[in-house]
């Protein structure tokens, strides 16, 4: 692959980019937007305040916090982490040959990793993690 | 066929000289060795089965006899195998691989290896004492389940457990292709014979008897294991097959008369050897275990002490025989001591009162025959007299234990009298005599057939003479102790004493005695009635039995179905042993052993003249004679009249006249013989020799040692161990458990590492320039 | 790279292993928990079948050394899992077997337990297949990252989460040291790749900087196989963990450790330099400097402890001592007697087998503190006193086990500690190797308390509470390590046979290097690594 540079491109090359963006913006409008008609609205002392997930912003810092927190954060790590290897591959992946056994094996390897990543879903899912009570 | 080439170039560059390889004449003939049936390899590993199911049953406490016929089934099986391999196998020897076990490289070369597998080497040698060997362990595990039957529990597990070991020792020890498993299979029934003879371990005299064995046998075992360690120095294998192939130049050399090829090695193994076959085989000076080995029960004394692992050293000489022709001191060594032992232990066994103590020193004697008769080049002689030995003397040894099980442990033959006329009792008898006549030598009997063998050959073989004349007087002593304990036990007025259970069997025979009472055995009672009551009073277990029936007296039981069928069959055999001496052209035995390497091997006549003592020459003139008759022929008719006289004296001083139990004719002649008699009884007071001459001096040394031990040693090794407890306390406050402490120790010791290594390259660069 | 997967399918079989245990493990149903360590086992087993029939592989300088630990591998982690039973979750699972509480999975740690099992197995397979500095650098910390949380789950005390703790920022520290090692290594030479490494040294030589990463790549990794002067949590960290992890921490990464050793000292190589027959003097002080202070520190704090699980510690250090000398020794002529990483590779096994039995006795022996809590573990020398009369098969496990670990003959010890010697000696290095004569005999002292305490000793008046474990399964796994101990002895000649093949060492000559790299398109490049000022 010879290596791109801005001089020999035209605007038609960022036309994937801009499609990405716009279906995440979208995504993002479409979900908060979806959110405010069909979601269940509760008023409350605790949720008008400005940092709504539950903690209160005000006073010590070295207080306990439910240890939901690093388990969420755990499970998102698993996804974010994910996501970060699959650029690679991605990118990758149009090298092979068309016809090449090489693009099996490749597609095995992407599919054997997603695997890992479901089996790290199913453990936090019977764990409980997603469980709020 | 692996050869140690440099060795075996060795061996030919001394034995070379005269005769280059080329045309080198063949001492013997090797066998053909040939690649036998996995099978042969189930005839140790089925009584190794066994023992582990004995033991099973043994964690399972197993309460019924269920052990026995385990082993029954199991060694019989194994006999079964053995005789499928003798229907196999035609002259050759074939080695059947099992698993590799010790495989030890000791240098790049490629000879430069060790070996010794779990092979088996099943030639006739081999084969013809596995028969016995597994042949008379069914037949004695049978009489043993019966016999043992008060011990059904725990002990009876342990007994059959022994029992299998024993039987899987004893085929390694003979089938083992290698020294090594030779020496497993030694050390392995010198264990069992050790657990057997304190199977009554509550008994401090059974125990006591286990550890002299013990530390006999250690003894022996140590010449054997020099011998086989210098065996591997000098030959470089401990493999049968290529053993005999290396050890042949230096027979040829011996037997062309070029003893200064042999080397003092060569001339040394042989006899480290035959220490080890003396410790294992009971002979002068290392005999003094086995009369005492006769605690343990008598089952275990007719396989083991008697039949089978007493000829283990008879079997380790005629297995490596070539190395014995290789060395023209070791066959008379063997000779020498074997006739001793025979002379001596005879002389002992005419003193004895206790019946199977006098068997034990007719076993002691016997095995002397043999030893003999291996040395008089005799292989045939003396392997068919093990052969024959092992069925008379089991025979015999089984007849004592059916008295002794009947009798309530009672041994002592001024006990006891006309057993044989009790009801129940004659095929004991008839089995005893039968024991009794093959063991005197009476012709026609096979015992006679295979002493003969060995008394005409030890006239045959030049500067044996002596040897042959100390057995010929001997095998009159024999005849006479063997006949007296017959008329004393087995024949005359009938009459007996009941012992007190001295043997550990007592518990359970009461059972035994009622239930014969119950089936109505009035001859018994009758007989009952006749007895005294010395022994009663001892006799606690039967007192309250006789009080339930109310009788005052103690009842013997006669043998059950399996002790009678087992004498039977044993006694039947031995019988028909005989016949093996005239299949083939020199006997059967001789047959067989004429086609593996113990066979017998002709010298020239230079090798006679060189060697002094030889071997049997192939000149009829260099041949001794017996008084100018030819021994052979002449032996059938002094060797019967000779045993004739023994029994004959034995008639007249133990029958004719007696009257009752305790006392005899011969009685009348012990103050006449002065001292010697007493002596004689106190078994010349050999035991009390050594404890004088070795153990005593030997306290007295342990005693300056101890002294020693503790100022000197132990101040050595505590200092020793003041040391690095020092080195400990100094380094345990860094133990600290704390973290930050360990992390800097760790940043410490690798900076400290990188240090070394710096200045290390520092001082090469100072160096360098 | 698809032809590495041929090798890899041990240690695919039991991450699936993994996976399942994983899930299985947090079931609601008991049957469902219950077989997490049956599906372990079958883990296991199938990953040494198919490992040790695996075409050889791995590093090209050791090329026969993967299957032979490999199968050495699931042979000693079979015996660990079934030590392992009821380490964790015994008090939670009776009390829900009586009702007293239902399942909650966030209590219940088995899953994670054994799959920490498997991932630990897992790395340390794969640190024997590996041949790049990446790859060996994955695998070690594959081993070790699941035995810190195993060490903290391992009983609901806080000493082991306190040991835990320390076994991780250590490990951390440890794994910093070699990875900087790893690094350097790299910057020496200009790959990661071992063989190509070797190739590099052999055609060039070491230059300071590569030494200096072999150096402090052989003291980190030092942590793993707990040598001087990484040892030092090693006592507190055995002593806070539940023996049966014990027992896996002593053989885990102590292999693991050894094997990456073998990977990295195999670079430079046994044959290295003009004359061809050592080690480079650098590398060769720096393993003799830290076999010797491993073995002696190792062996003389064991003298005072009077917890076993602290002897057998310490211990465990000594041991790391004695294989070093193998190390040092190198593969010599390739014959069994004077091949010093075939005496390794064969004195891992023994090691395995017998440490096992020991560390056994303490996971079997408890003191009965009532249904309330967890049975405290028998960790008193005192609680062996008189064992061989009251419990006569747990008294002799610990008799025949430590008189296997002192090396006594015939048993598997023994046998396993002769080659260390012989090869020593065939490698010239006399003075090593009578430290560790000495060193042996000091073992004696502490080996022999605890025979004399279970043997000879009266029994303890105070031991009423003790009792054997109802598992079990524990006490299969002493059973059958110390029948090891004495039925291996009989296989010993074809288990040496399998460690001489494993240690093959294959070099490559001054030329073959140049070849190599040459083909490799290194040549030119090799040529302009800065050198050494």
């Amino acid at each position: 692959m010879t290596p791109t540079t801005l001089a020999n491109v035209d605007l038609v090359s960022y036309l994937p980019l801009g499609l990405i963006i716009t279906m995440a913006v979208g995504f993002a409008v479409a979900n908060v937007v979806l959110t405010l008609i069909i979601g269940p609205k509760r008023e409350g002392k605790t949720k008008g305040i400005a940092y709504e997930s539950g903690m209160n912003p005000v006073g010590t810092a070295r207080k306990r916090f439910n240890v939901r927190f690093y388990l969420i954060a755990m499970v998102f790590l698993v996804f974010d982490v994910e996501v970060v290897f699959l650029y690679p591959w991605a990118a990758t992946f149009p090298n092979i040959a068309p016809g090449s056994p090489d693009g099996l094996m490749w597609l095995i390897r992407i599919l054997f990793f997603l695997f890992t990543t479901v089996i790290a879903y199913i453990y936090g899912y019977r764990k409980g993690v997603f469980k709020f009570d | 066929m692996l050869m140690h080439s440099a060795v075996q170039n060795a061996a030919e560059a001394v034995v070379g000289g005269a005769v280059s390889a080329a045309d080198a004449a063949r001492a013997f003939a090797l066998p053909e060795v040939t690649e036998g049936p996995w099978w042969v390899a189930l005839i140790p590993f089925l009584p190794l089965l066994g023992a582990a199911l004995c033991g099973l049953c043994a964690a399972f406490k197993v309460k019924s006899k269920l052990p026995a016929w385990i082993t029954v089934a199991l060694l019989a099986t194994s006999f079964a195998i053995t005789v499928a391999m003798f229907q196999q196998l035609s002259g050759g020897a074939s080695i059947s691989h099992a698993f590799r076990w010790i495989e030890f490289r000791w240098g790049p070369e490629a000879d430069q290896i060790f070996t010794a597998n779990f092979s088996f080497y099943a030639d006739n040698l081999s084969i013809l004492w596995m028969l016995f060997v597994t042949g008379l362990a069914t037949l004695i595990a049978l009489y043993a389940s019966e016999y043992m039957s008060h011990e059904v529990g725990t002990g009876y597990c342990r007994f059959f457990a022994a029992f299998c070991l024993f039987v899987f020792s004893m085929s390694c020890l003979v089938l083992g292709d290698n020294l090594i498993l030779l020496f497993l299979g030694w050390e392995g029934v010198g264990l069992c014979s050790y657990l057997l003879i304190g199977y009554y371990y509550k008994k401090p005299s059974a125990v006591a008897a286990a550890k002299k064995a013990f530390i006999m046998n250690r003894i022996g075992d140590l010449g054997l294991l020099m011998g086989i360690f210098l065996t591997f120095v000098h030959f470089g294998t401990v493999e049968y097959r290529e053993l005999f192939a290396l050890a042949e130049p230096y027979v040829l050399a011996l037997q062309q008369g070029r003893i200064g090829d042999i080397p003092a090695i060569v001339n040394l193994i042989p006899v480290l050897l035959a220490i080890g076959a003396f410790g294992k085989s009971a002979q002068f000076p290392l005999y003094v275990w086995l009369p005492d080995a006769m605690e343990g029960p008598t089952p275990v004394s007719a396989l083991i002490h008697a039949a089978t692992m007493v000829t283990a050293g008879v079997y380790l000489i005629a297995r490596t025989y070539p190395l014995f022709l290789a060395s023209d001191i070791a066959l008379p060594l063997v000779a020498w001591v074997g006739a001793i032992t025979a002379l001596l232990a005879a002389t002992i066994g005419m003193a004895q009162f206790d019946i199977k103590r006098i068997m034990a020193y007719s076993t002691v004697s016997q095995l002397g025959f043999m030893f003999c008769g291996l040395a008089v080049l005799t292989t045939a002689g003396g392997v068919f007299h093990v052969l024959t030995h092992a069925f008379f003397k089991a025979t015999l040894f089984l007849a004592c234990g059916a008295v002794m099980h009947g009798f309530a442990g009672q041994l002592d033959l001024r006990k006891l009298s006309g057993v044989m006329f009790m009801p129940g009792w004659l095929i004991v008898g008839l089995a005893m005599l039968v024991g009794c006549l093959n063991l005197a030598g009476f012709p026609f009997t096979a015992g006679y057939f295979s002493k003969d063998l060995i008394l005409a050959e030890a006239f045959i073989t030049p500067t044996m003479a002596p040897i042959g004349w100390i057995l010929l007087f001997t095998a009159g002593l024999t005849a006479y102790y063997t006949f007296r304990v017959f008329f004393r036990v087995f024949v005359g007025p009938k009459e007996f004493h009941p012992g007190d259970d001295a043997h550990g069997e007592a518990e359970t025979d009461v059972e035994e005695h009622s239930e014969q009472v119950e089936q109505g055995n009035p001859q018994a009672e009758a007989v009952g009635e006749k007895a005294h009551d010395v022994g009663d009073e001892a006799h606690g277990a039967d007192e309250a039995e006789d009080h339930e029936h109310g009788h005052g007296h103690f009842h013997p039981h006669p043998p059950g179905w399996a002790i009678n069928t087992v004498l039977a069959t044993l006694a039947l055999a031995s019988i028909l042993a005989a016949g093996l001496y005239f299949i083939g052209d020199k006997g059967w035995v001789d047959g067989m052993l004429q086609s593996s390497t113990a066979q017998q091997v002709y010298l020239t006549q230079e090798g006679t003249r060189a060697s002094g003592y030889a071997l049997v020459t192939a000149e009829p003139a260099a041949k001794g004679t017996f008084l100018g008759f030819d021994p052979h022929k002449a032996m059938y008719y002094v060797s019967a009249v000779v045993g004739l006289i023994g029994i004959g004296v034995a008639f007249v001083l133990h029958y004719l006249g007696r009257t009752e139990a305790a006392t005899s004719r011969a009685d009348k002649l012990l103050p006449a013989m002065g001292p010697i008699a007493t002596w004689a009884q106190d078994k010349w007071r050999v035991d009390e020799l050594y404890d004088m001459v070795i153990v005593k001096p030997l306290r007295v040394i342990s005693h300056i040692f101890h002294v020693i031990d503790k100022l000197i040693v132990d101040g050595l090794v505590n200092l020793f161990g003041v040391l690095p407890r020092m080195i400990g306390s100094a380094l345990r406050p860094v133990q600290s458990g704390q973290l930050q402490g360990y992390a800097v120790g760790m940043a410490v010791g690798l900076a400290f590492v990188l240090l070394v290594v710096v200045l290390m390259a520092v001082a090469g660069a100072g160096v360098a320039s | 790279m698809s032809e590495k997967l041929a090798i890899l399918w041990p240690e695919i079989i039991l991450f699936l292993g993994t996976c399942v245990v994983m899930i299985l493990g947090l079931s609601p149903r008991i049957e469902a928990r219950k077989a997490c360590a049956a599906v372990a086992a079958i883990a296991i087993v199938l990953a040494g079948i198919v490992g040790s029939l695996a075409p050889s592989g791995g590093s090209a300088l050791l090329p026969e050394l993967m299957n032979y630990s490999k199968g050495l591998i699931a042979i000693i982690g079979l015996l660990l899992l079934l030590l392992a039973t009821g380490t964790v979750d015994r008090a939670e699972e009776r009390a829900i077997a009586a009702g007293q509480r239902t399942f909650d999975p966030l209590r219940a740690t088995r899953g994670e337990f054994y799959a920490f099992f498997l991932f630990s197995l897992t790395g340390l397979m794969l640190c024997a297949s590996a041949d790049d500095l990446i790859w060996l650098f994955l695998a070690l910390e594959l081993t070790s990252l699941p035995t810190y949380v195993m060490v903290a789950i391992s009983t609901r005390g806080t000493r082991s989460q306190e040991a835990g703790v320390k076994y991780f920022f250590l490990g951390a520290l440890g794994a910093a040291i070699f990875l900087y090692g790893f690094a350097l290594l790299y910057g020496g030479t200009g790959t990661t790749n071992l063989t190509e490494m070797h190739a590099y040294f052999a055609a060039n030589g070491l230059n300071p900087i590569a030494t200096a990463g072999l150096v402090i790549s052989i003291v980190g990794i030092g942590f793993k196989i707990a040598a001087v002067p990484m040892h030092f949590y090693t006592a507190d960290v055995y002593q806070g963990a539940a023996a049966s992890v014990s027992a896996f921490l002593a053989f885990v990464p102590k292999t693991a450790g050894f094997l990456a050793i073998l990977a990295i000292v195999a670079a430079p190589g046994w044959a290295y330099g003009t004359s061809g027959e050592s080690l480079p003097p650098e590398l060769r002080v720096t393993l003799w400097v830290i076999a010797a202070l491993t073995m002696t520190v190792g062996n003389t704090l064991a003298l005072m402890q009077t917890s076993i699980k602290r002897i057998l510690a310490y211990s465990s250090i000594a041991h790391t001592g004695y294989m070093l000398v193998g190390v040092i020794a190198g593969p010599g002529d390739g014959s069994f007697t004077q091949n010093g990483v075939a005496a390794v590779l064969f004195y891992l096994l023994t090691y395995g087998v017998l440490n096992l039995g020991a560390f056994a006795i303490v996971a079997c022996l408890e003191h009965d503190r009532g249904d309330t809590t967890e049975p405290d573990e028998a960790d008193h020398i005192d609680d062996l006193k008189g064992l061989c009369r009251t419990k006569p098969v747990m008294g002799w496990v610990i008799v025949i086990s430590s008189l296997g670990l002192l090396g006594l003959p015939p048993l598997l010890g023994f046998f396993g500690k002769v080659p260390l010697f012989t090869s020593g000696i065939a490698a010239g290095e006399i003075a090593l190797v009578l430290v560790l004569a000495i060193n042996s005999a000091i073992a004696a002292f502490y080996y022999l308390r605890l025979v004399n305490a279970a043997l000879l000793s009266d029994p303890d008046p105070k031991g009423e509470t003790l009792r054997e474990t109802p598992l079990p399964l524990r006490r299969v796994a002493a059973v059958v390590a110390t029948g090891g101990v004495i039925v291996l002895t009989i296989a010993a000649g074809g288990l040496m046979t399998a460690a001489e093949q494993a240690g093959t060492y294959a070099p490559m000559t001054h030329d073959e290097a140049e070849r190599y790299l040459e083909a490799a398109g290194r040549a030119s490049q090799a040529a302009e690594l800065p050198e050494a000022p």
